[in-house]
């Protein structure tokens, strides 16, 4: 197993478990089977802060491709759409989220995780991963603070 | 006519399973069954209800003043009405959104809605606030404004008995059917026996703001737009719509596609910028802006439904595409963490 990592997010310590793969939108992908469970990632959690409302606009056992639309989230200060990281095809949806949001926030690397997806794309080691972290910091903050302002 | 009072009353369920929005419609609902001057009903999120169902055909049964508690933009819940046939003149409630002073929202000038019968209609948006007594007083204020200027209480036009009489044709509701719309607290039990209704996705209009330029008929390619007999834009075949695809709404110049459910702001029904209200981190997880996420979102749905993505070769707008607005500011030392804002 490949040791957790660490992104600092200013003071906060965005956990990047070794156990896992990764996407550039800012999920995990863990094998579950004969497929992958898929979740947000410290740091997604630690921009929505608390997670209040989660749906998805798509049905269980559904193509989907790499960018498409299929949920969308809110928080007590954040909104977003939910985007499929690859091609592939999302199985069904964990109940638990669904039924209280909050897990995102309590257990977002366990019981908060979100679908089970079947992908053929290659993923992102977690290292892969922190390098999309150190090269999009920036970036976020920007956007962020655009926001705000 | 079944509801009989001046005032009806009518909370639009939300269509999620969230439990505080549950417990909000509850309690309006047993707050208002106390209120001897309204008729209280509580029918399906009005979104999904199709023109046979018979929540559908009790919301059109109400001839009298109108207030619509529901999950959405006001602007979004009238024209949704208007296009299910239950008319009226769009009401001002005092409940609205904060508007930022900054945000000029620009001038309604599109064609209007046509044939209004005398009676106004109250939207209000149940997301705007988590406080039952908000929109009581404001349902209070509304039943003084209707009792102040009495001698308009509007008389029950006939389209009502036509409506009734076609359903008798079709074999669709009768009375009893419809009544049950107002045992309020049965519909939120699930008990009352009313016929589920599934989640749909289709845009509607503001007739307000549509000027009939046409660039959505142009733009969207699942013919979902089509006229009428007096050339006025429709949304005529809302089923080819692709699920949470806003691509259509997105190239309207005058903003007046509204597609309820979407959660951006200002494509479910906002006028004016309250998406600042909240961070929106779509980019972060994926998303295009603009005509470029219009494009992109068209092209999906085509390549879902086996044709080639077209990109923009087809049906751009007419207009300048409005660039987008990236807000660049300096990174100052505020931004060193997180932690040292109040995110």
């Amino acid at each position: 197993m490949t040791d957790n990592l660490v992104f600092m997010m200013g003071e906060y310590e965005a956990l990047v478990p070794g156990d896992r793969f990764y996407a550039w939108n800012h999920l995990w992908l863990q094998e579950d089977g004969d497929a992958l469970k898929v979740g947000l990632t410290s740091y997604a959690v630690r921009l929505l802060q608390d997670v209040f409302f989660l749906d998805w606009t798509i049905d269980p056992n559904t193509d989907v491709s790499a960018r498409q639309e299929i949920g969308e989230i809110e928080s007590s200060k954040a909104v977003s759409s939910l985007y499929a990281p690859e091609d592939g095809h999302v199985l069904n949806f964990n109940d638990a989220p669904l039924d209280d949001p909050s897990a995102v926030n309590t257990s977002g690397y366990d019981q908060g995780w979100l679908y089970r997806f079947r992908t053929e794309a290659e993923l992102l080691s977690p290292g892969d991963y922190l390098d999309v972290l150190n090269d999009g910091w920036e970036d976020t903050q920007r956007m962020i603070k655009g926001q705000l302002n | 006519m079944i509801a009989t009072k001046t005032l009806t009353v009518v909370v639009s369920q939300t269509s999620s399973k969230n439990p505080a929005r549950r417990h909000l419609e509850e309690e309006l609902v047993a707050a208002l069954l106390g209120d001897e001057t309204l008729d209280v009903a509580v029918v399906p999120h009005l979104y999904n209800l199709d023109s046979g169902h018979s929540g559908t055909r009790f919301l059109q049964s109400i001839g009298g003043h109108l207030v619509v508690l529901c999950w959405m933009y006001p602007r979004a819940a009238h024209w949704l009405l208007d296009r299910a046939d239950i008319k009226g003149h769009q009401a001002d409630t005092l409940l609205v959104e904060e508007e930022d002073e900054d945000v000029e929202i620009p001038e309604a000038r599109g064609v209007g809605g046509v044939e209004l019968p005398d009676r106004s209609i109250y939207c209000l948006d149940l997301g705007l606030d988590s406080d039952p007594q908000l929109y009581l007083e404001e349902i209070a204020r509304i039943g003084d404004e209707l009792r102040a200027g009495i001698e308009s209480v509007p008389v029950l036009d006939d389209s009502v008995g036509t409506v009734d009489l076609m359903d008798w044709i079709a074999g669709s509701p009768e009375p009893e059917q419809l009544e049950r719309y107002l045992d309020p607290l049965s519909v939120l039990s699930g008990e009352s026996g009313i016929e589920p209704s599934k989640r749909r996705w289709y845009p509607v209009i503001d007739y307000e703001r549509c000027t009939n330029c046409m660039e959505c008929i142009d733009f969207c390619l699942f013919g979902v737009y089509g006229v009428d007999g007096q050339d006025r834009i429709l949304v005529e075949e809302q089923d080819n719509c692709k699920k949470g695809c806003p691509a259509c709404s997105r190239v309207c110049p005058e903003n007046a596609i509204v597609f309820p459910l979407h959660k951006e702001p200002a494509v479910a029904g906002a006028l004016g910028d309250v998406g600042a209200l909240k961070i929106d981190l779509s980019r972060l997880f994926g998303s295009a802006t603009g005509l470029n996420a219009a494009v992109s979102e068209r092209d999906v749905e085509l390549v879902r439904d086996g044709r080639d993505a077209v990109g923009v070769s087809v049906g751009m707008p007419m207009r300048q595409a409005d660039s987008d607005v990236t807000q660049r500011d300096e990174l100052d030392d505020l931004f060193d963490g997180l932690d040292a804002m109040d995110l």
